[in-house]
């Protein structure tokens, strides 16, 4: 990993549901590093227990067995100490787009006008320009994502959890979105754990993939993308390094499913 | 709403006169059905009488309906506070509406005499009842996820409940205000039949005991007219503080 520090260290991490009489077993002895300042993707088909590994990161769950340590965060509760952004924008239909991304630091104890103005300085930069004051059911999905990733991204957190935030746009929003995406982490580094089951995103933004496998899932395969940065999406995904990389992802979520 | 207002208008018009041609054309006695043009004169004559009983009716009502609006909101947020509270509380909540209110009326006369406070409690417990069932329906449906990510970002129940319960069930809470104020009217009503000595229910017995119809019917339609004018104000209210509905309807 090029000696850099480690921001998280997953061991032997296990996570088992009560669902009344059955028991889920989502996560089962779970082994990851994370290091910090890095792009890292974990993908993996569908139920394999990627959101629970995020919810663990999170601190909104805690691990049954195994533990998560932080060093780039000290030790204690993550709860409210680590950004996350989920599938679903959750923007608030009553607030206004600047009010919008603005309501995570509020909840750290920022003051609403103060809050506001910051959010409002990075309108531009998020592509959101002229929009403060409109209200989410006025934004395209696009821009609604934007707002989102602008509201976790503006807590300003050493490790940041983005959960399939591309997911529901079309094709073409999202390539361009990943770009986008990409230009800021490039600007602020940050850690970023960005979780999808598109392997193309995944291998296109990130240093590391980790692939897990199906329930109870673990960590199968993990594969360094030594493609150099800055990266452009047009040129990445059509190269030949990069596709013989998807075919060794691809070769294994067979094995492992 | 704008191309709304005609129609409603033209079709009330419409029936006016229709009842008028009918009470003339059929020679039907003022003393059972007076003609809307004697009802108006009749409210032109006596505006003072009206307004001041009037004026007696809308505070009992407004008093009432802010007590009502009070503890049927803070009951809603204390029942989705406390889990327990609901469960045990929530059986009784739904017992009072069983308890015919004006049967109770009379008791509340008893207790506190021919003043306000027997009316404005009819009303307050007419009223609390939608407010508070709207208000925990509306606090317990908030989106689970949205909790979550604010949970993430350090939120405390107090953060949680001011910036994501609270204004995600307005509307929901409205619909029980807004059923409340059509209430109140009644409320009131009922409390001064059972006991006072001024307001337009007591006025309405007045003029029933003295076979004044074309009274009564004046008295009834300024108590309808008060009903719909605090209705709207209600909408109103609530297009002041839930602005971003109509931001919504604009791009759909």
């Amino acid at each position: 990993m090029n000696g850099a520090a480690t921001a998280m260290r997953v061991r032997g991490v296990s996570r088992t549901y009560r669902d009344g009489a059955r028991s889920v077993t989502a996560l089962e002895g779970t082994d990851l590093d994370i290091p910090e300042g890095k792009f890292v993707s974990i993908v993996g088909p569908s139920a394999c227990g990627k959101s629970t590994l995020l919810n663990l990161f999170c601190g909104l769950d805690q691990p049954d067995t195994g533990t998560i340590e932080t060093p780039a965060l000290g030790a204690g509760d993550l709860l409210g100490r680590v950004g996350y952004m989920p599938q679903q924008d959750l923007l608030m239909p009553w607030r206004t787009v600047a009010d919008n991304a603005a309501v995570g630091l509020e909840c750290l104890g920022c003051q609403r006008e103060e809050a506001r103005t910051r959010a409002s300085e990075h309108m531009t930069r998020f592509g959101l320009n002229g929009f403060e004051r409109s209200y989410p059911s006025q934004l395209s999905g696009g821009m609604r994502q934007r707002v989102a990733m602008l509201r976790t991204f503006l807590c300003d957190r050493k490790i940041n959890l983005l959960d399939e935030p591309f997911g529901k746009l079309d094709a073409i929003t999202r390539a361009s979105m990943q770009t986008w995406l990409l230009d800021y982490w490039q600007e602020n580094r940050c850690t970023i754990v960005f979780v999808t089951h598109d392997i193309d995103e995944a291998l296109f933004l990130s240093d590391v993939v980790h692939l897990m496998s199906p329930r109870p899932g673990r960590i199968v395969l993990s594969l360094q993308v030594d493609v150099p940065r800055p990266r452009k999406y047009g040129e990445v995904v059509t190269s030949a390094h990069f596709n013989e990389l998807k075919s060794r992802l691809l070769a294994s979520l067979g094995k492992a499913s | 709403m704008k191309s709304g207002v005609g129609p409603p208008l033209l079709l009330g018009a419409g029936l006016i006169a229709l009842w008028e041609i009918y009470v003339r054309a059929a020679g039907i006695d003022p003393l059972l059905l007076p003609p809307p043009s004697a009802v108006a004169q009749y409210i032109a004559q006596n505006a003072g009488l009206l307004a001041r009983n009037g004026a007696s009716t809308l505070a009992e009502l407004l008093v009432g309906f802010g007590c009502g609006l009070i503890i049927g909101l803070s009951l809603g947020i204390l029942m989705q506070i406390w889990r327990w509270f609901r469960e045990a509380a929530y059986p009784w909540l739904v017992a009072t509406q069983m308890v015919p209110i004006p049967a109770v009326a009379p008791i509340l006369v008893l207790w506190f005499g021919f003043t306000i406070v027997p009316k404005a409690a009819t009303v307050a417990l007419m009223c609390f009842f939608p407010i508070a069932v709207t208000t925990v329906d509306g606090l317990s449906s908030v989106n689970p996820e949205l909790i979550r990510l604010l949970r993430t970002f350090g939120a405390g129940p107090w953060a949680i409940m001011s910036k994501a319960a609270l204004p995600h069930a307005l509307p929901s809470i409205f619909s029980g205000v807004r059923v409340a104020m059509a209430l109140s009217v009644v409320g009131a009503v009922v409390g001064e039949w059972v006991g006072a000595t001024h307001g337009l229910g007591f006025l309405m017995l007045h003029f029933e005991n003295r076979g004044e119809t074309a009274g009564l019917f004046a008295t009834v339609t300024v108590l309808t007219v008060m009903g719909i004018i605090l209705f709207f104000l209600v909408g109103w209210v609530e297009g002041w503080v839930i602005p971003w509905r109509r931001h919504a309807k604009e791009n759909p």
